[in-house]
């Protein structure tokens, strides 16, 4: 008994630290959250108890509408591109030595990079003087301010970031494939794109699940990009939710507002991750 | 048979085309963003943008260094020291806890834990905000630090798996020979476990100095501010002078590249782990 005692209590001693972490930091604040999205503040006076007014007022809010129809076209722009992209890459990457890892680190290298100084890099490429892509083209082109290009603008800055680490994970799916069931696709005639269609993509549906599932949830909650791009102009074409929430709770001064739209955030996230689960599941039956 | 082997090494050549093209595509952006931090303004105004530098000048980084950037970087290096350490130590005991140990309510908090990987941190950022004001502590190291410091679901979660992989006879043999738990973290468990403790390792350090929505509202302040904060406010301040500007995202990008390039191996694996678990 007393032994048993002691062995529960050493469990949550070294649970402990981590227990304060999850609590004071996850879990609290998503109480808060809910809380806060029933008040009205300013985040100076007191708060205000009023019920669903926020709820009603973001639901309604085509400002915010807007940014969610901005974000899904963002992300619709970018996911497929970069994962068609990358699962190229790596199909021609895979099985490459000594060149190979080399390469490898060279399409790793956006992946380490703060997404705010690559923002900021690609606004001085972007800049209409000055900036690379005009002195590429000869002709001066407006792209982040105007309506129509901004947001491929940004899709495009994405997708340069991470085509290389989807592909990096391409790779390691790849090489988990065991050689035998690469060779029998060998023997039985599989080349070039019909070894790529019929033995490697049905092969790398984990990988495509993962790449695909993380892709949208970044994707979704792109912040540190368009602040540096855009800050989501002009007039709001690249007005991102996360972009919304932070202006909202911040610029606005009405966090019960932000705090609604953090609790939108959360269950589009969830709902896309419990579709994408139950999508894959159905159909990764089999093993290799 | 010749012809098949002619036509592989033709397949070879050009996929090793389009990949070297590809990988000149990856880092033109960032190669140019250095050039140009290197240019006279002179040279910038009155040259085309791709032309290479000449004279190459640091007058750039000593202005950005002076104009605060100096203590930013400084601010950036001791928080993400301060939250690595922090992550890995809590996770490990916490990971082992999970992997090692049964408990009341293992399963349940196992539970918890996981389910607050998928919370985005836009999500908490404002009761974030809301608690360290009314604690009166923005603008100070202790709202960078402390959020992250105690450790992160994900880095518990990786880590347990690989416990779990360790032969119990090893740590039932330093059982018998006396070690308690601590005994056995630092002399069996730790030591078995290096390969993953430099990829979470790698992971922090990247994510860290990266960071930037929290810091952004937490610490906007000159004395606080972290590497990311300062680059966003740069731009501002230094209107289109894109030589100044691009020294300054060189400092922020330059030293995880320098970091990756000695540790590749881990942060290739990194990547590798993280999408196959």
């Amino acid at each position: 008994m007393d032994r048993t005692v002691r062995r529960i209590a050493t469990s949550y001693a070294l649970l402990l630290p981590s227990l304060i972490g999850v609590g004071c930091f996850l879990l609290l604040p998503i109480a808060v959250v809910l809380w806060l999205s029933l008040h009205s503040w300013n985040l100076l006076g007191p708060m205000k108890f009023t019920g669903l007014d926020n709820w009603r007022a973001v639901l309604g809010d085509r400002q915010f509408g807007h940014s969610l129809v901005v974000t899904v076209v963002l992300t619709a722009m970018v996911v497929p591109v970069q994962t068609a992209l990358g699962f190229g890459v790596a199909a021609l990457l895979a099985g490459r030595g000594r060149g190979g890892t080399v390469l490898r680190v060279v399409y790793a290298l956006p992946w380490m990079c703060a997404p705010v100084a690559v923002g900021v890099v690609w606004q001085w490429i972007f800049a209409p003087t000055g900036g690379a892509l005009s002195a590429l083209l000869g002709r001066r082109i407006e792209w982040l301010s105007s309506p129509v290009l901004a947001l491929p603008g940004v899709a495009a800055v994405l997708i340069w970031m991470n085509v290389g680490y989807v592909a990096l994970f391409f790779v390691a799916g790849i090489r988990a494939i065991p050689g035998e069931v690469l060779d029998a696709g060998a023997l039985d005639g599989a080349t070039g794109w019909r070894r790529t269609r019929w033995l490697l993509l049905p092969l790398l549906r984990p990988t495509m699940f993962f790449v695909l599932a993380t892709g949208v949830l970044t994707a979704f909650q792109t912040f540190d990009t368009v602040y540096a791009l855009t800050r989501g102009g002009p007039d709001h074409h690249t007005d991102v939710v996360a972009m919304r929430l932070y202006s909202e709770a911040f610029d606005a001064a009405r966090p019960g507002r932000a705090a609604v739209m953090a609790v939108v955030v959360f269950a589009v996230m969830f709902v896309i991750t419990f579709a994408q689960h139950r999508y894959f599941r159905d159909r990764t039956s089999y093993e290799y | 048979m010749s012809t098949e082997l002619r036509g592989g090494a033709v397949r070879s050549g050009i996929a090793y085309l389009v990949l070297i093209a590809g990988a000149l595509l990856t880092v033109a952006p960032l190669v140019s963003s250095a050039a140009t931090a290197v240019k006279t303004p002179g040279q910038f105004a009155n040259e085309s943008a791709l032309t290479p530098p000449h004279p190459v000048t640091l007058g750039n980084f000593r202005t950005v260094l002076d104009q605060g950037l100096g203590r930013a970087v400084a601010v950036t290096a001791l928080m993400t020291v301060c939250i690595t350490c922090g992550q890995l130590l809590i996770s490990i005991l916490a990971a082992y806890a999970f992997a090692r140990t049964s408990f009341p309510g293992r399963e349940t908090l196992f539970w918890v834990y996981l389910g607050t990987m998928m919370v985005p941190s836009a999500v908490t950022l404002i009761p974030l905000y809301l608690m360290f004001a009314k604690l009166g502590w923005l603008n100070t190291f202790w709202a960078l630090a402390l959020p992250f410091l105690f450790g992160s679901p994900y880095a518990i979660f990786l880590l347990r798996q690989y416990f779990r992989a360790i032969p119990g006879e090893l740590i039932d043999a330093a059982r018998m020979d006396g070690a308690n738990t601590l005994d056995i973290l630092v002399h069996v468990v730790v030591p078995m476990s290096r390969p993953i403790l430099a990829t979470l390792t790698v992971i922090t350090v990247v994510s860290q100095w990266n960071s930037f929505m929290w810091p952004l509202v937490a610490a906007s302040g000159a004395k606080w501010q972290v590497l990311t904060v300062a680059t966003a406010n740069m731009q501002t301040r230094y209107n289109s002078q894109w030589p100044l500007i691009m020294a300054t995202t060189t400092l922020a990008i330059a030293p995880l590249v320098v970091l990756f390039v000695v540790s590749q191996r881990q942060v290739l694996r990194s990547i590798a782990w993280t999408g196959l678990k």
